[in-house]
C-alpha cells in the first residue's frame, strides 16, 4: 500500500522555538489523485501542518518523518521539495516589488525543470491559465502581488500552481476573504488541476466554501494538534451542517 | 592639469556623535588630471529650450542669487537645531547636497557651464540627453543649470557610461529652478568602470507648485559621492527621489539627501532601494526639514537595504528636523539580509536561495530602472543589472 | 478653564519648587570654579585613598583638554567659574531618619520619600547636594548579602578594591569634557552589588536634591548585578528653580552579569535652570538583560544617552524612554547601543513631546559590530509636535556592520489630531482635558513600565506639563 502512496506523514510533531508541540504525532497517507481535506477550528495547527510539510524553517520538527513519493524529505528545503512536485498555496503571499508575476513564475518555472522556457508557449499557456480565473492580462505584468487585493492574491496562486502543475499541492485557507465569486473562480482553477491525472490535493480550510463544487476524498478534523477524526466527502457536509462541536 | 582635491563634502545638516564618522565626508586625491571642463551636448536642443554653453559655474549660479530671497523664504519663525551646519554653506548660490567645496572646485579650475533654460509653458515630450561616454584615464568636471519657467516641463537624462575596467574621474554638478507649476525630472544613470572615482551634486529649489523629480541608478565606479538638496520654497511643491544603487568588491557610496520645507503644503518622497555585496560601504545621509511655516506638508524616506555579504558596512542617518505642529513626517528603513519568510516563500516555488538572492537584487534595481523615461537607455540598463547577476 | 490652570500650578510649586534657605553654620560650600586646589580640596574632604586623589588630576587635565561637544545644545550659559562643586551639610550621613537635620529631612519628607520607603522600596539613599545625607537597606534585602551604600563608605570598606576594578572603566574620563568633569570632583551616589543569584523583588531609590543655588552636583552610581541575579533600581532627582545656572554630571555604571538582569528607572524633574550632562552606560554579559526606563521632564539643557553594550551572546536591553521639553527647554535625548555578542537583541522606544517654544531632540546610535551575528535592533521613536513655536528633532543613526542582523527603524513625526480631539470634546471633555488625554495615552507604553506610584507622578508631570506651566 504505502508503495502507491504519494505522500506519507508518520507520527510527525511539530514546534516552534522550543515551545510546546503544536501538532502531536500526526499520520497522513495521500496518493496520486486523491483529494483530502484538513478542517478544524481556528488555532488548531492546520497552517502549522501546510508549513512543515513545505519545509519552513521556523517550524522545528520534534518527531517523526515526511516521505514523499518514497523519499524521507523530512530535512530538505523547500525548494527541493518544491522541484519534487510540492506547491504551497499561501494564505499571505508576499509582495514583491521589481518582478512581475509572470516573470516570477518563469523563474520558477525554469528553476523547477531546469529546461529554458520557451517564451511564446509559456505566455500562451500563462494566458489561458489566467482567463480560467478571470484575472485580467495586465496582471502579469504587475509587481508579483504588490497592490493586489485579497482575491488577487489568492488568485495568483492558484494560477501559479496552474503553470507549476505539481504532483501534490497545500492550499491554505485559500477561500479565507474571498467573496463568493470569488470563491467560485478560485474552485474553477482548483478543479481545473484536479482534472490533471495524478495530481493530488491536500485543502486546509476552516469553512467549506471551497469545497461545494469540489471532489472530496477524505475529510480530516484537526483539533489542538491532533487528527481527531476522518471520514470520507460527506463529513464536510456535517460539519457544514453542525460544526467541530462533537470533536471538540 | 593636475590638481589635487581635498574636499570636505556630504555635511549632515545637523552634527551628531563624532564617534560614528558621519558628519560629513572626505574627497582626497592628489595629483588628478582633469583636462575635460565641459559638458556633452545633445542631439538636438528641442524647441522652446534654450541653450547657453560656456558660462562661468559664477555667471551660471546667477539665477538663484537673483531669486535668493525668494529660495530661501520663511513664513514663519527661523530657528536653529542642535547642532546645526548651516552656516557653512550660506556663501553658495544654492544650496547642494554635497555643498561649498563643489562649487569652489568648480570655480577654481574655470569649469564652464550648460545653461538650459525652458520656455514658459513649454513642455518638452522627449527628454534631453546627454552623453557622458567616459575613457579610461578621462578626468573630468561638468556643470548645468536647468532653469523651467513656469508651468514648463522637462526631462534631463544622464547617461553616464565607461569600459567595466576603466579609470578615471568625473564629477558633475546640477542646479535646478523650477519656477510655478515647472516640472523638471533629472534622470541620472550612472555604469562607470570599476575603477571611476565620481562625484554628482545636485541643488534644487522650487516655486508655487513646482516639481523636481530625481530617478538615480548608480551602479559603476569605485568611490561615489552624491549629494541633493532641494528647496521646496513655495506652497505646494514637490520632491520626489528615487535611487537604486549596487556596491560590490570594495566600493564605496556616501549620499546626503535633503528636502528643505518651507512653503505650505510641501511634500517630499525619498525612496532608497540597494543592494551591498562584497566588501562594499555606503554611508546615507537622508534628512526632512519641516521649517516653521511649512503647515500642511508631508515628507517620507524610507530605505531598503540588501545586505550579501557578512563584510559590508552599512551607516543610515535617518533625520527629521520639525518646527511645525501640522506636517506629517516619517522615516522606515529595512536593513538586513534576505528575510527568512520570503525566502521561505521563494523556495516553495522551486527557487533555491542562491536564484532568490539574484531575483531580489534584480527585483530592487529593475523598480528603479522601469522610471528610465528612454526605452534605449532602460534597456540597456537591463542588460546592465542582467550581466551583474 | 484659567482657575483650573492656577491651580495645578500651585501644586507644581509646592512639589519641587521649595527652597530651604541654607545657612552658613550649618554648610559648607567650596568657593565656585575649578582648579587644581579645587579638585584637591574636595579630595580632602572626601578623605580620598591615593588613587582617587591622582585620579582626580588626571581627570582634570583631560578636562582642560577636551573640546566641548560640537553636535548637542549650547552651553554657553554655563560657566565653571560661577559653579560651586562641592556643597555639603556639616552633619555626616545617618541610617536612621530621625536622625537626619530637620531642614533636609523636611525636604525629602515633601517630596515623599520616607512615605514611598515605608510602602514600596526595599532600600533608599538620598542626596542632598553633594553628599547622601541618609541611606537605608531594609533587614531582609541586607540579610540576602545586597550590598547598598554610599560610594565613600564603599571605597574605605570591604569592596575597596571591586570599585576600584570598576570605578570609571565603562565611562572612561576620555569619553567626553563632562565625564572628566565628573572624574575629577564626583561626590555622593550610591554602590549596590546584588550577589549571584540573589532576586530582589521590590526596587531600591535613590533620590537626588540639589537645593544649593549655583552649584553642581556630581554623584556616582555604581551597580554591579552578579549572575543570575535581578534588580530594580530607581532614581528620581529634582531642584528648585533658581535664576543661576545648576550643574549635574553625574555618571552611572552598570555591570550585567551573566543570566542576571536590571531595570534602572528615572524620573528626571530637575528645575529648568539646570544643566543636565549626565552619562550613563551598561555592559551586558551573557543572557543578561539591561532595561532602561526614562523620563525627562526637567532641565533648561540636557543631553543624556544611556548607553547599553551588549557584549555576551544573548544578551538584550530595551531602552523606553520619554521626553517632555517644554518652555524655555532645550533637551538633547535618546540612547545608544552597541552589539558585540551573537544573538544579541536591543529595543528602542521612545516618544518625544514638544510644547511652548520647547526643543526636543531624539538622538541615538545603533552599532552591530562584525561579531554580532544575528543580532536583532529595533528602533521606534514618535514625536508629537503641541503648536507652532517648538522643535521636535530626531537625529538617529545606524552602523551595520554584518549582513546577519535583523534591523528595523521607524519614526513618526506629527500633531494631535483634530478629530481625535473633537471626538473626546463632543463626549462633553473639554478641550484642554482632551487633549491632556491624548497625550497621556501617547505617553502610556512609557507609564506602563513604571511602578505605580511613579507612574502617577509621571502623568501628573505630563498634566503640569500641559496646563502651561
Amino acid at each position: 500500500m504505502s508503495e502507491q502512496s504519494l505522500l506519507q506523514v508518520r507520527d510527525l510533531s511539530v514546534s516552534i522555538d522550543n515551545e510546546l508541540p503544536i501538532l502531536n504525532r500526526i499520520n497522513l497517507d495521500i496518493k496520486p489523485g486523491e483529494t483530502h481535506v484538513l478542517m478544524g477550528p481556528n488555532g488548531a495547527g492546520k497552517s502549522t501542518l501546510g508549513f512543515t510539510l513545505m519545509g519552513n524553517p521556523h517550524y522545528v520538527v520534534t518527531e517523526g518523518n515526511i516521505i514523499f513519493e518514497g523519499q524521507d524529505i523530512t530535512d530538505l528545503s523547500s525548494d527541493k521539495r518544491a522541484k519534487a512536485g510540492m506547491f504551497l498555496s499561501f494564505q499571505n503571499p508576499y509582495e514583491v516589488p521589481g518582478i512581475s508575476l509572470s516573470s516570477f513564475i518563469r523563474n520558477a518555472y525554469h528553476a523547477q525543470t531546469g529546461a529554458p522556457v520557451k517564451l511564446l508557449a509559456f505566455q500562451k499557456s500563462l494566458k489561458a491559465a489566467m482567463e480560467i480565473l478571470s484575472m485580467d492580462e495586465s496582471y502579469a505584468d504587475r509587481d508579483l502581488n504588490v497592490g493586489f487585493s485579497g482575491g488577487e492574491k489568492k488568485k495568483a496562486e492558484i494560477l501559479q500552481l496552474l503553470m507549476l502543475s505539481p504532483k501534490f499541492a497545500i492550499l491554505d485557507e485559500t477561500d479565507s476573504g474571498l467573496d463568493v465569486d470569488a470563491v467560485r473562480t478560485v474552485s474553477k482553477g482548483v478543479e481545473e488541476y484536479q482534472k490533471k491525472k495524478d495530481g493530488a490535493l491536500l485543502i486546509i480550510t476552516h469553512s467549506t466554501k471551497i469545497l461545494e463544487s469540489l471532489h472530496v476524498d477524505y475529510t480530516h478534523v484537526l483539533v489542538k494538534g491532533n487528527i481527531v477524526h476522518t471520514g470520507d466527502g460527506s463529513l464536510v457536509d456535517e460539519i457544514n451542517e453542525h460544526g467541530f462541536e462533537r470533536f471538540i | 592639469m593636475n590638481t589635487d582635491l581635498n574636499m570636505k563634502v556630504n555635511v549632515l545638516p545637523v552634527f551628531t556623535y563624532n564617534f560614528l564618522h558621519v558628519n560629513d565626508s572626505a574627497i582626497n586625491a592628489s595629483d588628478i588630471e582633469i583636462e575635460k571642463l565641459s559638458s556633452p551636448k545633445p542631439k538636438e536642443v528641442p524647441q522652446g529650450v534654450s541653450l547657453k554653453s560656456e558660462v562661468s559655474f559664477e555667471e551660471a549660479g546667477q539665477i538663484f542669487r537673483d531669486n535668493k530671497e525668494r529660495i530661501l523664504s520663511s513664513t514663519g519663525v527661523p530657528g536653529e537645531p542642535n547642532g546645526d551646519t548651516s552656516a557653512r554653506d550660506k556663501e553658495q548660490a544654492l544650496r547642494t547636497g554635497m555643498g561649498i567645496d563643489v562649487d569652489n572646485l568648480m570655480n577654481s579650475l574655470g569649469v564652464k557651464a550648460d545653461v538650459y533654460t525652458v520656455e514658459e509653458g513649454v513642455k518638452v515630450e522627449k527628454p534631453i540627453i546627454l552623453s557622458y561616454d567616459m575613457q579610461d584615464g578621462d578626468g573630468a568636471l561638468s556643470a548645468h543649470v536647468i532653469h523651467a519657467r513656469k508651468n514648463s516641463e522637462v526631462t534631463i537624462i544622464m547617461d553616464i557610461t565607461s569600459d567595466n575596467e576603466a579609470k578615471g574621474f568625473l564629477g558633475l554638478s546640477t542646479r535646478i529652478l523650477a519656477e510655478e507649476g515647472a516640472k523638471v525630472t533629472v534622470v541620472r544613470s550612472q555604469l562607470l568602470g570599476k575603477e571611476f572615482v565620481h562625484f554628482d551634486d545636485l541643488g534644487g529649489a522650487c516655486f508655487e507648485k513646482g516639481a523636481i523629480r530625481v530617478i538615480s541608478l548608480e551602479l559603476g565606479g569605485k568611490n561615489v559621492w552624491t549629494g541633493c538638496y532641494t528647496n521646496l520654497s513655495e506652497k505646494e511643491s514637490d520632491f520626489t527621489s528615487d535611487m537604486g544603487y549596487l556596491r560590490r568588491g570594495d566600493h564605496s557610496l556616501d549620499i546626503n539627501y535633503v528636502a528643505d520645507h518651507r512653503g505650505k503644503k510641501t511634500n517630499a518622497n525619498m525612496q532608497f532601494k540597494g543592494v551591498l555585496m562584497e566588501e562594499a560601504q555606503k554611508t546615507l545621509r537622508f534628512t526632512i526639514d519641516f521649517k516653521n511655516g511649512s503647515s500642511g506638508s508631508a515628507g517620507d524616506e524610507q530605505e531598503d537595504t540588501l545586505l550579501l555579504s557578512q563584510d559590508v558596512i552599512n551607516r543610515t542617518m535617518p533625520i527629521i528636523l520639525c518646527q511645525e505642529e501640522d506636517v506629517d513626517g516619517r522615516h522606515g528603513a529595512t536593513i538586513g539580509q534576505l528575510g527568512e519568510d520570503l525566502l521561505f516563500y521563494m523556495q516553495s516555488r522551486g527557487i533555491d536561495e542562491e536564484e532568490a538572492k539574484r531575483i531580489m537584487i534584480k527585483a530592487r534595481l529593475e523598480s528603479v530602472a522601469r522610471m528610465i523615461p528612454d526605452p534605449e537607455l532602460m534597456q540597456r540598463v537591463h542588460y546592465y543589472i542582467q550581466n551583474i547577476v | 478653564m484659567a482657575d483650573n490652570k492656577q491651580v495645578v500650578a500651585d501644586i507644581d510649586r509646592s512639589l519641587y519648587d521649595f527652597k530651604d534657605i541654607e545657612n552658613e553654620k550649618d554648610f559648607y560650600r567650596m568657593e565656585e570654579g575649578l582648579t587644581k586646589e579645587t579638585v584637591l580640596k574636595v579630595s580632602e574632604e572626601k578623605n580620598d585613598p591615593e588613587w582617587m586623589r591622582d585620579f582626580r588630576l588626571q581627570c582634570l587635565e583631560h578636562y582642560e583638554n577636551i573640546k566641548m561637544p560640537n553636535w548637542g545644545p549650547s552651553i554657553e550659559g554655563l560657566d565653571m567659574a560661577r559653579i560651586s562643586s562641592y556643597v555639603r551639610h556639616k552633619s555626616d550621613m545617618k541610617g536612621k531618619w530621625e536622625d537626619v537635620p530637620e531642614e533636609i529631612k523636611n525636604t525629602f519628607e515633601k517630596l515623599g520619600i520616607p512615605q514611598a520607603e515605608r510602602e514600596s522600596l526595599a532600600g533608599v539613599g538620598a542626596q542632598y547636594d553633594s553628599e547622601l545625607v541618609y541611606h537605608n537597606v531594609k533587614d531582609e534585602v541586607a540579610a540576602q548579602g545586597v550590598i547598598y551604600t554610599d560610594l565613600e563608605s564603599a571605597l574605605h570598606g570591604e569592596y575597596a578594591d571591586m570599585i576600584k576594578e570598576h570605578f570609571m572603566k565603562l565611562v572612561p574620563p576620555t569619553d567626553h569634557k563632562f565625564a572628566a568633569l565628573h572624574g575629577a570632583v564626583w561626590s555622593g551616589g550610591s554602590f549596590v552589588y546584588v550577589p549571584k543569584g540573589v532576586k530582589v523583588d521590590i526596587p531600591l531609590q535613590s533620590y537626588f536634591r540639589l537645593n544649593a543655588a549655583g552649584a553642581g552636583q556630581f554623584e556616582h552610581t555604581l551597580i554591579i548585578v552578579d549572575e543570575g541575579a535581578d534588580l530594580h533600581f530607581i532614581e528620581g532627582c529634582s531642584a528648585p528653580k533658581y535664576n543661576v545656572a545648576n550643574l549635574h554630571a553625574g555618571c552611572v555604571e552598570l555591570y550585567v552579569g551573566k543570566n542576571a538582569r536590571l531595570r534602572y528607572s528615572t524620573i528626571e524633574n530637575w528645575s529648568k535652570n539646570m544643566y543636565n550632562l549626565n552619562t550613563k552606560r551598561a555592559v551586558v554579559e551573557e543572557g543578561g538583560i539591561m532595561e532602561w526606563v526614562s523620563g525627562s521632564f526637567g532641565s533648561h539643557t540636557s543631553y543624556l544617552y544611556p548607553m547599553t553594550i551588549l557584549k555576551g551572546d544573548g544578551s538584550k536591553m530595551e531602552f523606553t524612554g520619554i521626553t517632555f521639553a517644554g518652555k524655555g527647554q532645550n533637551l538633547d535625548t535618546g540612547a545608544k547601543v552597541v552589539h558585540i555578542g551573537e544573538r544579541t537583541s536591543s529595543v528602542i522606544s521612545t516618544k518625544s513631546i514638544s510644547k511652548d517654544g520647547g526643543i526636543g531632540t531624539y538622538r541615538s546610535s545603533v552599532t552591530i559590530q562584525k561579531t554580532a551575528k544575528k543580532a536583532k535592533a529595533s528602533v521606534s521613536c514618535d514625536s508629537l509636535m503641541l503648536d507652532s513655536i517648538s522643535r521636535a528633532d530626531t537625529i538617529p543613526a545606524m552602523d551595520i556592520r554584518t549582513n546577519d542582523a535583523d534591523v528595523g527603524h521607524e519614526a513618526k513625526i506629527g500633531r494631535i489630531s483634530d478629530e481625535a480631539v473633537f471626538y473626546l470634546m463632543s463626549r462633553g471633555i473639554t478641550e484642554e482635558d482632551a487633549k491632556a488625554m491624548i497625550v497621556s495615552g501617547f505617553a502610556n507604553p512609557v507609564s506602563k513600565e513604571l511602578p505605580l506610584e511613579y507612574a502617577v507622578e509621571m502623568n501628573n508631570l505630563i498634566k503640569l506639563e500641559m496646563s502651561g506651566h
